[in-house]
């Protein structure tokens, strides 16, 4: 039989094919493709069968020395069919709380990266506060570092004691949803580049602590109302900045430290690996911003806040200690659960 | 030869069906335009939202509850932001609103349909990839400086990649690929009635190499694009070859005999009558058969050597002919007396040898 011929027969069947992607590219079914017999079921049933029809004129296409030009347009349409055959997978909202509550904690427990992040943003944070405290060693380094307008700023928000209506609660609570996340999903995403990750951490560790140190200074009015403000949501938001840090250089580490892969594979690998961290971190920050919407500003006795701030930071302990800790007797019986299926297979 | 792994911006893919394909990986300039009606139309969404929400704003402020509007517009604005590129990546199958007009698709690197939490991450990464950003001093103000992404990083990863991903798609394992819709089945037609004619002489029992019928088939595809003269100069180095192989005559058109093989690999049929060679009928482009009288040889019409914008380089012969190439069999064949009529098929007399499919082949063994 000759090419052409050929080509004539089996361009039926292509077309069908073709005309079945159109309908799934627009509705993900097969109903409108103007056929009759592609409703439902038959329909999908065609299409494999159509599917698998190109595919083997594409693995004969050699054999029967198809045009050049013929064998990119299979290419294409199996290609398209492809795609429209192995669709996207949805997410999993049934797996997140594995992830937020077996595979993160482990994680962050388990990872270096975590502690290079908490010793750089905290350590950095205390020396801030120590040295914007104590005007004598530095001087003028809350100035410098801040800026004094800014400093003056922060003074006189927070001269008068805190009174705030609901509806100020709630508007400042998205606020620093969009806010505060935004900055943690920006140091983790600098985190592929190292740099711009610890840079940013380090940025936010000085300029936090050395505002923090500046209002413990005695001579500051509004010392105590900023000191009352920030107690309640200041573990969780410190934590989740930390952690965002942690999880961007976690994928960045992994362009260095490759353990025998591939770098690029190694990137994969530890970007994976980042995710659960990032998600923790992401949740934290949620808590923090509701803290900071609705308990805060709150004209709440303050021992309640203390109570709440020290609450929050057994939560978090917790959470990375107790449920991060390494099981090996938990992961072996997880792992022969896992393995019995296969083995009965 | 060159190595097995074309010079292309392609990727082969084996799917679960054990069938490997190709995907055209998308290059910057396909994604930036996609990046940009994004961009559009995420902030065009972003406007609505905030319209939408002023107006709702307006009338909660009556009942008492506009902050929890504000504080709607301040979430859904955080999470259109950072989350769009996500949601239609996970539930439009690797494809957003720009993706979609410029025709790109993300996938996995494995040709697997991407998954929730890759497209998460490559979106999310999207930031490290625009960085680094420069500050427009002409309009900075000291309270808002106008950042503008550069997307250095990004560039500078794809030109680097065997795939051309960026950061985020290196972190994810994806990588973006054309799926081009609307294409045609490209089948070459074959109107010129010389050429069946021509593709008669050459002998039933030979077959091209694979890499000449690929090479046929692109040289079928492209030569409507050429101007005769560089068709023939095109096919001249695979015509020359044939040409002494089956002892054609050394005038006739290189383009014509590579159009010719092609009718023979392609769409003749070894089951077909012979087509009808009408007013070509009798005449012959062997080289044995050169000096006998034809009707034609000493004439000015010879259908098959090149027509008249000069002679091709590399014939002998020069025979000013008259016309284009088109019409020459039309108006020097007609009406000429043919003292030879027969087909391909037809035995000639006296002692040439047959000028039918099977004189070749012997002729050749003889060599």
């Amino acid at each position: 039989m000759n090419v052409a011929k050929l080509l004539e027969k089996r361009r039926v069947q292509w077309s069908e094919l073709e005309r079945l992607c159109d309908a799934m590219e627009m509705r993900g079914r097969t109903d409108k493709s103007g056929f009759k017999h592609h409703q439902g079921a038959q329909g999908i049933a065609r299409f494999s069968t159509l599917y698998r029809a190109a595919c083997a004129d594409l693995a004969l296409a050699d054999t029967y020395q198809l045009p050049p030009g013929t064998v990119t347009y299979l290419h294409r349409l199996v290609a398209r069919a492809h795609n429209q055959l192995y669709r996207a997978n949805k997410f999993e909202p049934q797996s997140w709380s594995t992830i937020i509550f077996e595979t993160a904690p482990q994680q962050i427990f388990s990872d270096p990266c975590v502690r290079v992040a908490t010793i750089v943003f905290f350590g950095l944070f205390a020396l801030a506060m120590y040295l914007g405290r104590n005007d004598t060693l530095i001087p003028g380094f809350a100035d410098r570092m801040v800026g004094t307008e800014q400093l003056s700023q922060l003074e006189d928000a927070y001269e008068a004691p805190l009174a705030g209506s609901l509806d100020h609660y709630v508007s400042m609570s998205g606020f620093y949803i969009m806010h505060n996340t935004g900055i943690g999903l920006r140091c983790f995403a600098y985190g592929i580049l190292l740099i711009p990750c610890l840079i940013s951490l380090a940025y936010n560790a000085l300029a936090l602590g050395t505002m923090f140190g500046y209002m413990a200074r005695p001579d500051v009015v509004g010392g105590d109302n900023f000191f009352e403000f920030v107690t309640a949501h200041g573990p969780f938001e410190l934590t989740a900045i930390a952690l965002a840090a942690a999880a961007g250089l976690r994928i960045g580490i992994g362009l260095f430290y490759t353990g025998g892969l591939a770098r690029t594979e190694s990137i994969r690998v530890n970007a994976l690996k980042a995710v659960p961290v990032m998600a923790a971190s992401a949740l934290l920050f949620t808590l923090a911003a509701f803290t900071e919407g609705f308990i805060s500003p709150s004209p709440l006795p303050y021992v309640i806040k203390a109570v709440w701030s020290v609450f929050s930071s057994g939560l978090i302990s917790f959470y990375i200690v107790v449920l991060g800790f390494p099981r090996e007797a938990g992961e072996f019986a997880s792992q022969l659960q896992a393995g019995e299926p296969t083995d009965a297979a | 030869m060159a190595s097995p792994a074309a010079l292309d911006t392609t990727i082969a893919v084996v799917t679960p069906e054990n069938i490997a394909f190709d995907y055209q990986l998308a290059g910057p300039f396909r994604r930036l335009p996609a990046y940009l009606i994004d961009l559009g139309v995420r902030w065009g969404v972003i406007i609505i939202v905030v319209i939408c929400l002023s107006v709702a704003g307006l009338l909660a402020s009556f009942s008492g509850s506009s902050s929890f509007v504000i504080a709607s517009g301040f979430i859904l604005y955080f999470l259109i932001s950072w989350f769009y590129g996500t949601v239609l990546e996970t539930y439009f199958n690797g494809r957003t609103i720009g993706k979609w007009a410029c025709g790109i698709r993300v996938i996995d690197t494995d040709g697997r349909p991407i998954s929730g939490k890759r497209a998460m991450l490559r979106n999310l990464l999207r930031i490290a990839d625009l960085a680094p950003p420069v500050v427009i001093s002409s309009f900075a103000n000291e309270a808002f400086p106008i950042y503008v992404p550069t997307g250095m990083v990004g560039l500078l990863t794809m030109v680097c990649t065997r795939r051309m991903q960026r950061l985020g798609d290196l972190a994810a394992g994806t990588m973006v690929i054309v799926d081009e819709r609307g294409w045609r089945l490209p089948v070459a037609k074959v109107d010129d009635p010389r050429v069946p004619a021509l593709a008669s002489f050459f002998p039933g029992d030979y077959r091209v190499s694979r890499s000449m019928a690929k090479a046929l088939a692109i040289y079928a595809e492209r030569r409507h694009y050429l101007t005769p003269a560089r068709r023939r100069e095109i096919a001249r180095h695979l015509a020359i070859p044939l040409i002494d192989r089956f002892e054609f005559r050394a005038d006739i058109d290189p383009d014509l005999l590579m159009y010719a093989l092609y009718y023979q690999v392609y769409l003749s049929d070894p089951s077909d009558e012979i087509a009808d060679l009408g007013p070509l009928a009798g005449f012959s482009p062997l080289r044995r058969d050169q000096n006998k009288p034809q009707g034609l040889v000493g004439d000015t019409a010879n259908p098959i050597s090149p027509a008249v914008n000069g002679p091709p380089p590399g014939t002998a012969s020069v025979r000013p002919t008259p016309g284009s190439e088109s019409h020459v069999p039309d108006t020097s064949l007609l009406g000429k007396p043919l003292p030879r009529p027969q087909t391909g098929v037809s035995q000639p007399k006296g002692e040439q040898p047959p000028n039918s499919l099977q004189a070749v082949p012997r002729r050749e063994e003889q060599r």
